[in-house]
């Protein structure tokens, strides 16, 4: 339209041409807005041109890069990302943040982040796409000279680990497929193309599998709605985007062995019927996106991915994305709308993924975990998998305890395991004089628990007991920690986090966070607890997506265990 | 209009515009910029292409906004319609894309038309019109595979010397496809005025009286001599742009003027001044003093749309009510009172006295009366009344009876005349094209914020704000050559006259053309159109001159 | 096919396919929304229309759900009405309390829900200036985001309605904003100031410049009428004051466009009271007074005059022409910009009165 005030431009070469290496196509977005980024080219004007070269509407670019907390329009410098989650909290990041400001210079860029999923390596940051930790003030200078901290160490089991899918921990090199192939990958696979896709799904179905995410829906019940699905093109994708508090897990899967990831994700092509696969990972995991990258591209040499797998008709492919931080985008709906390169925010359901899911195509999405479990359940067949406990819920998972216990990190153990053996057996019992105060199970969405549930045997029925599984996350907290406390970091993560699309989160948690923040400060008021309550029943019942409903676990169980303390808060 | 009737027997838009955006697959918009001269239509047609997937091709020399929605960009030069059009119908024959049942059934002339488009072979096209011939050939594929295909035009079409015959043309390509009479389909030449549509329908033409009786036909002349009880003229009159001339060659001696602006929206404006300096006497019914109140000896002051009752017709020819919100303002009356208080005066000064005529009269309380005086002379309009109008009924004429629900799709199983013409019709090149000395093509229309001679437009206040003055046109490649940067004054000069203006540089005009707009008085680009008429239907050439275009002088300087 | 509910109690048929909503507004249930529109796609942002649901755990957004066979719903247990009110605390916590002098007060939808759940504004949350209030240049379009709920009626009506994506949704959670362009202004931003945004805004975070602060919505008289700019013919109402048309809105039965208008048609109203127009009849000094025509000196001044003498000076050098130089020496030129009704009778005038057949007018043009 002719408006004096529209000025011609053409659009940058060089934005033309990073458009073009991309693939010019929406669905590469992040990809290009990271870039610019990288470039500190990523302004209202670049996304405007970057925009019209994809045939986009300004907005709509715009809206996509303000929505992600790793991507700034703004000037900035070399970004160190310090975590500000719950772990990280309790060992003193905030004063490690103040003494990167004091001493990192104007070369630097300070910012505080959403939990980094460096739980094991508290107080971590993330310098540029290099994790770090723990990283101690004391640290600070060698850190700013390319010190980045010493990993833990998985290689050695824990008393009663049942261990599968870390079976392969520090056995193998990561980057080497001929080291994989020797410790046994795509023998799931390959006993897979040697049967029917109908004959995988059934053996899925029968093995119990339930969805490592949290709700624990069935594995194979999920890939049987897809495989029936109507639609030429189907797709396979791994949620990797692992952005809740408490959680590695994936992180550390990819890390000890990409290709167990790769080869579930190809088995469930094949009995899906899908030939694309995309693993959705969070940007803070620049790392294993590469590693997972490099194991694609021996995968597709060796004729383990691609085009006509081993010879056989079936075809698979997997891309990695990489998201740009954003806690929401592990919504199964929300990653979709990610992948798709827009905002990521949750879609109306129904239609759920598996009849319309990306590009409106049928779509199993399943947890990084998940994935890596089919290899061996395809390997060694369902009795195997169900005697690897007695527990009613079959086979193993991966559990990450934390905070006040002796030793804190990753293993691997079956389902039905309490509270108390987690501290006890696999967390090496309370750290040196600290004793049990409460517990936040299952991740930052999880239950918050006093003693009273330490006996209950935890799995993804035992939420309606009151102590949730989550993801496997357990923040194990001693008298120091305020239940309040822990909450209000807790709120504050959810209101950073919240995609805005609803009221119920947008504007509940950040009222949540506003009122422990309060109570905290001493400025509590008759009512407070009251309105808490209100606004978790409400997040429950209103919000739009399973996250923002979730917000209402950790409230809710807060204040039934707690109620007095919380009481307490309120003042005049 | 006399291109559609001369191919159908009817002039008007043959289908609706709900039934277009609901129900074409494909959709031809040549020569509209829809989306800025029929912003809602253009809204319309933009959600049929989100909603629906539409497949929308645009022929505009300029990459209007509608290219946007577009799956194809026909870039045509201007003034090679008619090449153009042969062309896509050359590539349908050589596919046999024609519908040869529509064509046996509906339809005659079609071997002297196909001979005629065989000499349009694309390459021959492409040279002509500039379009690759890749691209005829893709348009010829959507335009006639998906059915039903709409043509939507305006005045991109009309106003060249050959407009007639483009029309036609368009014609014969929705009778080529068996586009016609069917949803979603049809010739739709888009009205540009609020009332064009009426005002055409009320006999306000030289040839034609209420509902196109010819003025010509003695059947017609006997009915209306009958209703008004005078013996009346039986040759045609003088069209709006033979009459201003008309004034310097002593047939014209005096104009009544309702509501228009011929100073600023006739071509060559400074002949045009010229001729209203002339003439004997001139009276002006207006809302606001005009360029060519100026020249007025007399001036009636009417009133706004608000103001006053009545209907309007829009360009699909449904009839809807226009409400009086307010009373007119100051001394002003309604239009409909002062040309009735006029013609009374007149009829009782005596020399022309009516006879025993059966709408004689001019005893009108209210403009309901006069309505149902139109209905019943007109026959379109036979069935149409307040009091349906009232009920929200959708009037579309023809309404032949107070019973007939309205006519949205016109040419349904019939023509008007019977069989639709197909006419051969030839590439002839505009009237004026550049030369050495007028290099460059001078383009002319209007712009979202302003209405034609702006008249009511530059009197709002947010429309100026937007949209303050003349902007020209020009291709940044052109502006490069030219040392022009955006927002510098330019110069564009025609054989006629020139005009300074602030230039806009963008790529919505291609190379060598300039386009501009006559909202401005002092940089209207009237002053530089030439006013070399269409045959037929004396519709001038705006959209083609040649002109001269050069820096006047930097802001900075 | 048809789908039996109950609703409140009440058994009601509806279409499948429908959602709960739907079916209610059908069988005249009222349940409220504010994202909501029936013109837009719905995307159950705001969460006021939740209702109970037999066997659902959780309330089910009416606007989004689709009815099922045998489904009971309830729109206004103690639980749907606790929840409503809550989020529109959570809405007018983040929303300046001015309704005082809201130019959208007494139209506004939060405003009647706020009434109707008697919702007591919160003391905490965004208050006053989060945004500068009237923030965009635009002439006619007054974006104050202090008013903003984010129910993104505007992003949606113009990408929907007006085809255009000007408005888009920026940041997220509690910062979340609707922004044009890259966080442009509007004009910047491609916008046409069609104002379908503001038509569809359900609060006053756009709303229109051109008569702010002219008068309250009850003491505004609407006229529909039809547009007199292009030929799409469509409709709208005056918004009259006095003998002022103070503005236009969209009227959603307006047969042609319904809810949507250009900028003309919606903003391009003031020149009907603007000072240049000619309120009085007036003619030449030198005809007035029986002189030779002259274009010189106070010869060619106007002179107001009333209208007997303007029409009779007019009929009398009229019939002066024709008697002269017959009745083909006078043009007459009518205008397309005139109802009908003034069409035919300029045609009646020229064949009837005059005589002659020299009438057109600018459809050519």
């Amino acid at each position: 339209m002719t408006n004096r005030r529209i000025i011609y431009k053409p659009i940058p070469d060089a934005i033309r041409e990073l458009v073009h290496k991309h693939g010019g196509d929406r669905s590469d977005v992040l990809e290009i807005l990271r870039d610019l980024d990288r470039q500190q080219k990523l302004n209202p004007e670049s996304v405007t041109d970057t925009a019209r070269a994809l045939g986009l509407p300004a907005a709509e670019l715009f809206g996509v890069a303000t929505f992600y907390s790793m991507l700034s329009l703004a000037p900035r410098k070399n970004v160190i990302r310090v975590c500000d989650g719950p772990v990280c909290s309790e060992t003193k990041a905030a004063a490690l943040r103040q003494a990167l400001e004091a001493q990192a210079g104007g070369a630097w860029s300070i910012e505080r982040s959403s939990c980094l999923g460096l739980c094991d390596r508290a107080p971590a940051v993330l310098v540029g796409e290099q994790p770090a930790g723990p990283v101690q003030v004391e640290t600070v200078p060698q850190l700013l000279q390319g010190w980045r901290g010493d990993l833990p160490d998985y290689s050695q089991a824990r008393q009663g680990e049942v261990r599968v899918m870390l079976a392969n921990a520090g056995k193998l090199e990561p980057d080497s497929i001929d080291s994989a192939l020797a410790n046994g990958a795509y023998a799931g696979l390959s006993k897979a193309l040697a049967s029917t896709p109908e004959a995988v799904l059934g053996l899925v179905e029968a093995s119990g599998l339930q969805g490592r995410g949290g709700a624990g829906f069935s594995v194979g019940r999920k890939w049987r709605f897809v495989a029936q699905a109507k639609g030429d093109q189907k797709y396979i994708l791994c949620n990797a985007d692992e952005s809740e508090p408490l959680i590695f897990k994936d992180r550390l899967l990819i890390d000890i062995d990409p290709h167990q990831v790769l080869e579930g994700m190809a088995i469930g092509g094949y009995a899906c019927g899908a030939s694309e696969g995309y693993i959705y990972i969070r940007g803070e995991y620049a790392a294993q996106a590469r590693r997972l990258e490099r194991a694609i591209a021996q995968a597709e040499q060796k004729g383990w991915l691609g085009s006509n797998i081993q010879g056989t008709p079936f075809t698979f492919n997997i891309h990695v994305h990489l998201g740009a931080g954003a806690y929401i985008c592990g919504e199964e709906t929300a990653l979709i709308e990610s992948l798709e390169g827009k905002r990521g925010e949750p879609r109306l359901r129904p239609p759920f993924p598996p009849s319309r899911g990306l590009h409106g195509c049928p779509t199993a999405v399943n947890n990084l975990e998940s994935f890596a479990v089919v290899r061996h359940i395809l390997n060694k067949g369902t009795d195997w998998w169900k005697a690897l406990s007695s527990y009613a819920v079959p086979g193993t998972k991966l559990y990450m305890v934390l905070g006040k216990v002796r030793r804190p990190g990753l293993f691997e153990a079956p389902f039905g395991l309490t509270l108390r053996q987690i501290i006890e057996e696999f967390g090496g019992g309370m750290a040196d004089g600290s004793s049990f105060h409460f517990a936040l199970t299952g991740g930052a969405a999880g239950t918050l628990v006093d003693q009273s549930l330490l006996d209950v045997p935890i799995d993804y029925g035992s939420s309606a007991r009151g102590i949730s599984i989550g993801a496997g996350g357990f923040l194990v907290c001693d008298q120091t920690v305020a239940p309040v406390s822990l909450l209000r970091e807790l709120m504050h993560f959810f209101a950073v986090e919240s995609c805005g699309k609803c009221t119920p989160c947008r504007v509940g948690t950040w009222r949540a966070r506003e009122i422990l923040g309060h109570m905290l400060a001493g400025d509590g008021r008759p009512g407070d607890v009251a309105e808490l309550r209100a606004l978790s029943d409400n997040l429950l019942l209103a919000s739009f997506c399973g996250l923002g409903q979730s917000v209402s676990v950790p409230l809710n169980s807060a204040l039934a265990h707690f109620a007095d303390e919380f009481q307490s808060y309120e003042h005049g | 209009m006399a291109g559609l009737t001369t191919s159908f027997g009817s002039g008007a838009m043959s289908n609706s515009m709900d039934d277009i955006a609901d129900f074409a697959r494909a959709i031809l918009v040549i020569g509209s910029n829809t989306t800025e001269q029929h912003p809602v239509f253009g809204t319309m047609l933009r959600r049929a292409v989100r909603r629906r997937g539409v497949q929308l091709v645009v022929a505009d020399p300029r990459r209007i906004d509608l290219v946007d929605f577009a799956v194809l960009h026909l870039q045509q030069k201007p003034g090679t319609d008619i090449a153009l059009v042969n062309g896509l119908m050359n590539i349908v024959l050589e596919k046999g894309w024609e519908d040869r049942t529509f064509i046996a059934g509906r339809t005659e002339g079609f071997e002297d038309f196909r001979e005629t488009v065989q000499r349009y072979p694309p390459d021959k096209v492409a040279e002509i019109t500039g379009v690759p011939v890749e691209q005829l050939y893709r348009a010829a594929e959507i335009l006639a595979l998906q059915k039903p295909m709409a043509v939507i035009w305006a005045m991109g079409i009309t106003q060249h010397i050959v407009g007639v015959h483009n029309v036609m043309n368009l014609a014969n390509l929705q009778m080529l496809l068996g586009n016609m009479g069917l949803p979603g389909g049809g010739v739709n030449p888009l009205r540009g005025q609020n009332n064009v549509q009426g005002a055409c329908d009320m006999g306000g033409l030289p040839n034609v009286y209420p509902a196109y009786q010819v003025v010509t036909n003695p059947e017609s002349r006997r009915k209306f001599e009958t209703a008004w009880g005078v013996p009346l003229p039986d040759k045609v009159g003088l069209t709006a742009t033979e009459m201003i001339p008309g004034v310097l060659q002593d047939k014209i001696h005096a104009l009544y003027i309702l509501g228009e602006d011929p100073a600023t929206s006739d071509p060559d404006s400074g002949h045009v001044r010229k001729c209203l300096d002339g003439v004997d006497f001139l009276v002006l019914q207006e809302i606001f003093p005009s360029e060519t109140s100026q020249f007025a000896d007399v001036l009636l002051p009417g009133v706004t749309f608000a103001e006053k009752e009545g209907t309007f017709t829009n360009t699909e020819r449904r009839v809807q009510l226009v409400r009086k919100a307010i009373e007119p303002l100051g001394q002003a009356h309604p239009d409909w009172q002062i040309i009735t208080d006029l013609a009374n005066l007149m009829l009782a000064a005596g020399e022309r006295q009516p006879v025993d005529g059966t709408h004689a009269g001019w005893q009108y309380q209210t403009p309901a009366n006069i309505l149902s005086e139109i209905c019943a002379l007109t026959p379109s309009y036979a069935g149409i009344s307040y009091a349906r109008l009232e009920k929200g009924e959708r009037l579309q004429w023809p309404v032949p009876n107070s019973d007939h629900p309205g006519t949205p799709i016109l040419h349904i199983n019939k023509f008007a005349r019977g069989v639709g013409k197909f006419a051969p019709l030839e590439d002839i090149p505009p009237a004026e094209i550049p030369d050495d000395d007028y290099p460059m093509l001078l383009s002319t229309g209007r712009v979202l914020y302003h209405w034609h001679g702006g008249s009511m437009t530059r009197r709002s206040a947010g429309l100026s704000a937007i949209y303050n003055q003349a902007l020209v046109e020009v291709n940044p490649e052109d502006a490069n050559r030219l040392g022009l940067k955006n927002q510098d004054r330019l110069r564009v000069t025609s054989r006629r006259g020139a005009i300074e203006a602030e230039a806009w540089i963008t790529d919505r005009v291609p190379l060598g053309v300039v386009y501009a707009n006559f909202h401005f008085p002092d940089s209207s680009a009237n002053e530089l159109t030439i006013a070399a008429l269409d045959p037929i239907a004396k519709i001038p050439e705006y959209k083609v001159c040649a002109v001269r275009v050069e820096l006047v002088q930097s802001p900075e300087s | 096919m048809s789908v039996n509910l109950t609703v409140d109690q009440k058994k009601i048929q509806a279409q499948a396919g429908q959602t709960i909503l739907q079916a209610a507004r059908e069988n005249y249930i009222d349940i409220p929304t504010l994202c909501f529109h029936k013109d837009l796609s719905p995307t159950g942002n705001c969460r006021i229309c939740m209702v109970e649901v037999a066997g659902q755990r959780l309330l089910q957004a009416a606007c989004v759900t689709p009815i099922t066979e045998g489904m009971q719903v309830e729109t206004r247990s103690p639980r749907v009405v606790q929840s409503r009110k809550l989020n529109l605390e959570l809405m007018l916590a983040n929303h300046p309390q001015d309704c005082l002098t809201c130019d959208v007060s007494g139209e506004c939808e939060l405003q009647d829900l706020a009434y109707d759940y008697k919702v007591n504004v919160p003391a905490w949350g965004a208050k006053g200036t989060r945004y500068l209030p009237d923030s965009d240049p635009n002439p006619f379009i007054r974006v104050d985001m202090n008013r903003c709920i984010l129910c993104r009626r505007c992003v949606l009506a113009c990408a929907e309605i007006q085809g255009r994506d000007v408005w888009g949704v920026a940041q997220r959670g509690f910062e979340e904003q609707i922004v044009a362009g890259a966080g442009t202004t509007l004009l910047e931003a491609r916008c046409e100031s069609c104002g379908q945004c503001v038509a569809y805004c359900p609060t006053g975070a756009l709303s229109n410049k051109l008569n702010y602060g002219l008068a309250r919505a009850h003491q505004v008289r609407k006229v529909m009428t039809t547009c007199a700019y292009c030929g799409v013919g469509c409709q709208f109402d005056l918004l009259v004051k006095g003998n002022r048309v103070i503005g236009v809105s969209s009227n959603p039965g307006a047969p042609v466009n319904g809810m949507a208008l250009c900028v003309k048609g919606r903003y391009g109203y003031d020149y009907i009271h603007h000072p240049d127009r000619v309120l009085t009849p007036q003619v030449r000094r030198y005809l007035l007074e029986g002189r030779q025509k002259s274009r010189t000196g106070s010869e060619w001044d106007w002179v107001k005059v009333d209208w007997q003498v303007a029409l009779q000076l007019t009929a009398g050098k009229l019939a002066s022409t024709r008697s002269s130089f017959g009745a083909d020496s006078i043009g007459v030129l009518t205008s397309a910009k005139c109802t009908n009704e003034e069409n035919y009778l300029m045609n009646k005038f020229a064949r009837q009165v005059i005589g002659t057949n020299n009438i057109d007018h600018c459809a050519r043009l």
